[in-house]
């Protein structure tokens, strides 16, 4: 990376967030605003019987209260974020509305919403609103929602399951039939998020002169957004522009913006601009969660260690339902299809349910679904491992898809375009020390300290394209040269935090030949076409798109310029802003008297060749579309680019106490073509540490009774600086065939490996008590259990 | 609704005198009367350390105060860390050290990185590690936020 890059990030992107100058959407104050609470439900499951807003109206500064009734003529439904039931599967849509009409299903559900002159006065009204509940049977454990007398969150249903699909891939019955070794894994994830640091907010703002409304909101993808809220307000699309300020995090939390559609509601009502930001308790009641599921497989295997096949049951519990308030149900769908992995197996058959229950709506959150079946496999491997007396890495390497069987098509559809496994975990060993650490495990050991050492490894599906939902994979850019010679780029690979702003940059800089500080980038907003980042898909598809539209400019701007020189158009090249012949160094225009010249003398003077004027062709400017190669012919191929990664890590286990120390942990992953090395390291060091928090502190608690016991971050534990480790980096570079630049999405891959890897280094360090683990998180009480014998 | 209170405060230098209601938060005075709003809400109960700002040279949690205990304090935000134009060698460092992701907690980091540099001009990384725990950051892995202090911290050792 340049220094040139490097002075554009610090100057355009970090210097206002450092200076406190960087704009979020709650510095964002209209004249004549009024402020929005939402009242949530008390009950996980109840009926409606009454609510009196009487009392509340009556507090000096409250202007209006509504509820879900008032709104249902007003208002459409919550739209479907995916519907599968056009593929043939049980794929069941509850009707959804923002506020609940008759019934609420969660705790912290919307059931009414205030307008008041401020915030502090919003949020006395809440206490004033009397809701008469008439309590019904609350239900939180999906095992138990499957059960036939279970109480229904949808009566119209006549069960809990909101999804149930049957993957079959190869024939599982004859691949059975060659095991000589049949092992069965349980593997259950506890439910968590994102939880971004920034909570949800939004100004939404109706000009009635204008008939149009603005809202401005941390969002991924505003464009998706308009459509979404457009849809519930049951205006034009066209009347209705989502803005993106700074956002402070995404993790793929910020996709639908369900609750964003109220403070939407209350503008169009009252004609005022209104605020809407959320408390931090409010954010973990209703935001949407993930994870939250249960493996119950067998594994089939021949005795030198080779993996056959996996069959078995997979249960994901949706909470109140993963298609309306989010779209997190689909998630159901990788998280099978990626089981297979980095490795040759012959079959998988899998019997997944989506299940709702009383608990807060599913969503999407970084990892998605790739992550399960990631860390299903790896499961498997590693108590495999333990089983054939191999090396964890024995058993991979044994497994591994070989370099040369690239583009390779998994069993389960998805079509690799490139990699070397093995090489990667090589590094990853080198770079770890292994064998080092398993001497002092044994030198340790005999001063009754317990290290262990772990490793997993990942593909990452990235890229998707999934028909019938709201994740397809439209993108485009818009590359304009204007008559200073500073360059536009539009996109909406919105920087969430991943720096895509800098890749962007970058990529025009170097395909245009502009300097990096004449480049402007503009993004987040709904008329921008494009889907924004997620599942990893802002090199895949943003890029791709940047780079074809700059080079399209490209060609135009030397097609003039061989004009203008009167020079060959082959012979040209652009450097540092300045187009010069090859073979003769007098023949030389900078952009900037070229665009100068297109724009103002065009015709008569004939700066444009007769070509371009007959064409129309008169604007300096291309936009351009990319769409994934891979998932044009094969309605199961959805990704694009497969990265991967190793990592490893020491650990240590206190026996006293049985909390989990890491010492060390190492990182190589094989991105493809890198565009931004310090951005690449910042995601893995980033999603390392969620990963991290995820295996070993964080987990959204809910009682019987359906009332979640973890609303503060002291009794959700985000992982501090003291509970991550250095984390040393290092990568392998295997390009992708199928993008413009070579690079792979990647920004989920990080989060992926590490629960798997803390998760075998743990049974690695309390091996002399044959500790095995099933479940997580691993706190410490959990593991004293374990090493006790206490369930 | 509460009874308003004067009260006077210099916040980055400049003096100002408002009347607040007495339940208004200093992160509300400081954000919503003074429009400084380079300090950020994450959590309103002290948990993730956002609206960490200098009150009497301590770091403190502005959500955890009322505007009306700052009456003749003197504050300094993330706005009032560089002078003349020049940044803090912890803004410089968070920026070179890529310490920055969305930006959200960047503004308590470095507020409460400055306390620690000034209270231990020679601190370690595990010293460093520990005087930050009180800040949450969720894209960074804190690897890059835990240089850029160490980096910073040898800068205003010379």
């Amino acid at each position: 990376m340049s220094n040139k890059i490097e002075d554009w990030r610090k100057r355009e992107r970090d210097y206002p967030i450092v200076t406190g100058k960087a704009l979020y959407t709650n510095d964002i104050n209209l004249p004549n605003m009024l402020y929005c609470t939402i009242l949530g439900s008390n009950y996980a499951h109840a009926r409606i019987k009454s609510i009196n807003v009487n009392k509340a109206l009556e507090i000096p500064g409250v202007i209006n209260i509504i509820t879900g009734a008032e709104l249902m003529d007003k208002i459409n439904p919550l739209p479907t974020n995916s519907d599968y039931s056009k593929l043939g599967w049980h794929w069941r849509i509850p009707k959804v509305y923002p506020l609940a009409i008759d019934k609420v299903r969660f705790v912290g559900e919307p059931i009414a919403a205030i307008v008041a002159t401020n915030s502090y006065i919003a949020e006395d009204a809440l206490e004033m609103i009397d809701v008469e509940y008439e309590p019904l049977p609350v239900v939180v454990n999906p095992e138990k929602a499957m059960e036939k007398d279970a109480p229904l969150l949808y009566e119209e249903w006549g069960d809990n399951i909101q999804a149930y699909i049957k993957f079959i891939h190869g024939d599982i019955e004859k691949s059975f039939s060659k095991a000589d070794k049949v092992l069965r894994v349980q593997l259950k994830e506890q439910r968590y998020s994102g939880f971004p640091i920034e909570p949800r907010c939004c100004v939404a703002d109706y000009d009635e002169r204008r008939n149009e409304l603005r809202v401005w909101l941390p969002n991924q993808t505003p464009y998706q957004s308009r459509r979404y809220i457009a849809s519930v307000l049951n205006m034009p699309e066209s009347h209705v522009k989502v803005i993106v300020p700074n956002v402070g995090g995404g993790f793929g939390n910020r996709i639908v913006p369900y609750k964003e559609v109220i403070p939407c509601i209350l503008s169009l009502i009252l004609k005022k601009p209104i605020k809407w930001f959320e408390s931090r308790r409010e954010n973990f009641l209703s935001q949407t969660h993930q994870r939250d599921l249960k493996w119950d497989v067998e594994a089939a295997f021949k005795n030198d260690g080779r993996i056959l096949s996996i069959r078995g049951r997979f249960i994901m519990d949706y909470g109140v339902e993963g298609t309306n308030r989010d779209a997190g149900s689909p998630a159901i769908v990788p998280a099978v299809r990626s089981i297979p992995s980095a490795y040759k197996l012959e079959a998988i058959q899998i019997d997944a349910y989506g299940v709702v229950t009383n608990k807060a709506p599913y969503g999407a959150y970084r990892g998605y679904g790739k992550d399960k079946g990631n860390r299903l496999i790896e499961r498997v491997l590693n108590i495999a491992a333990r089983e054939f007396n191999l090396s964890p890495e024995e058993i991979r390497f044994k497994n591994f898809i070989q370099p040369n069987e690239f583009p390779y098509r998994q069993i389960t559809g998805y079509l690799y375009d490139s990699g070397n496994y093995p090489k990667v975990l090589k590094r990853a060993l080198q770079l770890l020390n292994i064998e080092y650490w398993r001497e002092q495990q044994r030198l340790l050991r005999e001063r009754n300290r317990y290290i262990g050492i772990g490793l997993a490894f990942m593909v990452e599906p990235a890229g998707a394209s999934i028909p019938y939902s709201i994740f397809t994979g439209i993108e485009s850019a818009k590359v304009s040269l204007f008559t200073d010679g500073s360059i536009h780029v539009y996109s909406n690979t919105i920087d969430i935090g991943q720096h895509s702003k800098v890749a962007i940059v970058s990529v025009v800089a170097e395909n245009l030949g502009v300097k990096p500080e004449d480049i402007k980038v503009i993004m987040g907003d709904s008329d921008i076409v494009g889907l924004g980042p997620w599942s990893s898909r802002g090199v895949i598809y943003g890029i791709s798109a940047v780079v074809k539209a700059t080079k399209a400019l490209k060609l135009k701007i030397l097609k003039v310029a061989a004009k203008i020189l009167n020079e060959n158009f082959e012979n040209l090249y652009i450097k540092d802003g300045v187009i010069y012949s090859k073979s003769n160094s007098e023949k030389q225009i900078s952009i900037r008297d070229l665009a100068n010249r297109v724009y103002f003398f065009p015709g008569p003077q004939m700066t444009l060749t007769q070509d371009m004027l007959e064409k129309g062709e008169t604007t300096l400017e291309a936009i351009a579309s990319w769409f994934s190669p891979t998932t044009i012919k094969e309605l199961s191929s959805v990704y694009t680019t497969f990265c991967c990664g190793a990592d490893a890590a020491v650990i240590e286990v206190d026996l006293e106490t049985g909390k989990v120390k890491v010492l060390k942990y190492v990182a190589v992953h094989d991105v493809g073509k890198i565009i931004d090395l310090a951005s690449v390291e910042a995601q893995v060091q980033g999603g390392i540490a969620q990963g991290i928090g995820g295996v070993l502190f964080e987990e959204l608690i809910y009682n019987e009774d359906g009332q979640l016991l973890t609303t503060t971050f002291t009794d959700y534990l985000m992982p501090t600086a003291i509970d991550i480790p250095e984390i040393e980096i290092d990568h392998i570079e295997t390009p992708s065939p199928v993008t413009e630049t070579g690079a792979k999405g990647m920004g989920e891959g990080p989060i992926i490996i590490p629960p798997e890897v803390i998760i075998s280094a743990v049974e690695d360090a309390l091996a002399p008590f044959k500790v095995r683990i099933s479940e997580t998180p691993l706190k410490p009480e959990r593991i004293w259990r374990l090493l006790k014998c206490v369930t | 609704m509460s009874k308003k209170v004067s009260i006077t405060v210099k916040v980055n230098g400049e003096v100002f005198k408002a009347d607040v209601e007495s339940r208004m938060l200093l992160i509300d005075f400081l954000r919503d009367v003074l429009g400084l709003t380079g300090t950020k809400k994450g959590c309103d109960e002290g948990k993730c350390g956002a609206c960490t700002i200098l009150f009497n040279g301590s770091a403190v949690k502005s959500c955890l105060m009322f505007a009306v205990q700052a009456d003749g304090s003197e504050i300094i935000t993330i706005e009032g860390l560089s002078k003349e134009g020049k940044l803090h060698p912890l803004q410089e460092e968070f920026m070179k050290n890529i310490a920055i992701q969305c930006g959200y907690c960047t503004a308590g980091m470095i507020m409460v990185a400055y306390n620690l540099l000034k209270l231990y001009p020679k601190i370690n990384e595990d010293e460093i590690r520990k005087g930050i725990s009180g800040n949450l950051c969720r894209c960074t892995g804190y690897v890059n936020i835990v240089k850029a202090i160490l980096s910073a911290a040898h800068r205003c050792e010379k």
